[in-house]
């Protein structure tokens, strides 16, 4: 495999799964939040 | 769902087709306008410290929510992402050392360890704070892994030996001997930084660049360190020491005599440093002639010239 290519093919891997993970991670955290954020808006 | 899923994979593929394009770009810049190749490229191994960020926002919203488990979670998860960024490019450094030398010991694993690290961090984070299944996150964590190795490779294992030519096995002096010439150069370098007078900072630079050349002619060939014996032992260390006790002393004491005895020694040193490097290279190019004499005589002998 050029090395080229398999560079690329690692960074992909690493941005799919690191990054994915880590967003999904800040996504979920700011899911539980909202509840509170929009039930302190309401009040 | 599907479309996001679609829509945030091409936008990783853009992305990662345009920071391979950058590199590539900005390599190819860097070869142009520079002599000599660096010796540890420094972005290497960064992007590693910047795509686990969102944990740590999760973390500090965590924290403002007053989320103690979740806190936890997401601050052992980035903790763990850095810990493997770091080992990972300590590994890089070593690694590109071990490249960059003729004779080298094999070096730690740190590369193979960061990339593990890294893989139970992404598995770590995917099911404790991602809240994917177990099975998942394994596969996220196996992922991750291949990627590391995909990227930047594991280490080299196996030793560079060097024997000199009775046969004898002499990586261990060798080693021993860069090792100490090259702590030698740094402690002339932190030394330099302590002396306040321009003409001598300016002089003690061009000393270490020239040191610094020496050893990387000694590093090509380590056979030439027989010859280059005086230099480690005597002119590099005798140096070291000088320097040494100028930066300690010249603060406290303000004798002209010292500045120019000093200048008179750093004049020296340069010039046994510059006769040193032209020893070595005019070595090499006997050795050349030798080598192009003994071809010539077996062609002649041969009848084809």
């Amino acid at each position: 495999m050029p090395d080229f290519l398999r560079k690329f093919i690692g960074l992909l891997l690493l941005f799919a799964t690191v990054g994915i993970a880590a967003c999904q991670a800040m996504l979920v955290s700011c899911s539980s939040s909202l509840p509170a954020i929009s039930s302190i808006l309401t009040q | 769902m599907g479309r996001l899923f679609l829509m945030t994979s091409l936008g990783l593929l853009v992305l990662v087709a345009l920071v391979l394009l950058i590199k590539r770009r900005f390599s190819l810049m860097a070869e142009r306008y520079q002599g000599a190749p660096a010796r540890f490229p420094t972005t290497k191994g960064l992007m590693l410290f910047v795509l686990p960020l969102p944990v740590l926002f999760a973390a500090i919203g965590a924290l403002g929510r007053g989320n103690l488990s979740n806190l936890f979670d997401n601050a052992v998860c980035y903790g763990l992402f850095l810990w493997g960024a770091l080992l990972l490019r300590r590994g890089l450094r070593t690694e590109a050392d071990y490249t960059r030398r003729q004779v080298a010991k094999a070096p730690w694993p740190l590369k193979t360890l960061g990339s593990g690290v890294i893989a139970l961090a992404t598995a770590l984070t995917a099911w404790s704070s991602a809240q994917y299944s177990l099975p998942i996150a394994v596969v996220f964590g196996g992922l991750a892994l291949l990627g590391c190795y995909l990227s930047y490779g594991f280490d080299p294992r196996g030793a560079k030996r060097f024997t000199d030519r009775d046969g004898v096995d002499t990586t261990d002096r060798v080693i021993e001997a860069l090792t100490q010439a090259e702590d030698s150069i740094a402690a002339i370098e932190r030394a330099t930084r302590d002396i306040r007078n321009a003409e001598f900072n300016s002089r003690l630079r061009r000393i270490v660049a020239q040191a610094r050349q020496i050893l990387a002619m000694l590093e090509e060939d380590p056979r030439d360190l027989r010859r280059a014996r005086k230099f480690l032992n005597v002119y590099l260390d005798g140096a070291k020491q000088v320097t040494e006790g100028y930066a300690k002393t010249h603060g406290r004491v303000t004798a002209p005599e010292l500045e120019d005895n000093f200048r008179r020694v750093l004049t020296t040193i340069e010039e046994v440093f510059t006769e040193q490097q032209q020893k070595l290279l005019e070595t090499d190019v006997t050795d050349l002639d030798v080598q192009i004499e003994v071809l010539s005589t077996q062609l002649k002998r041969e009848g084809v010239i």
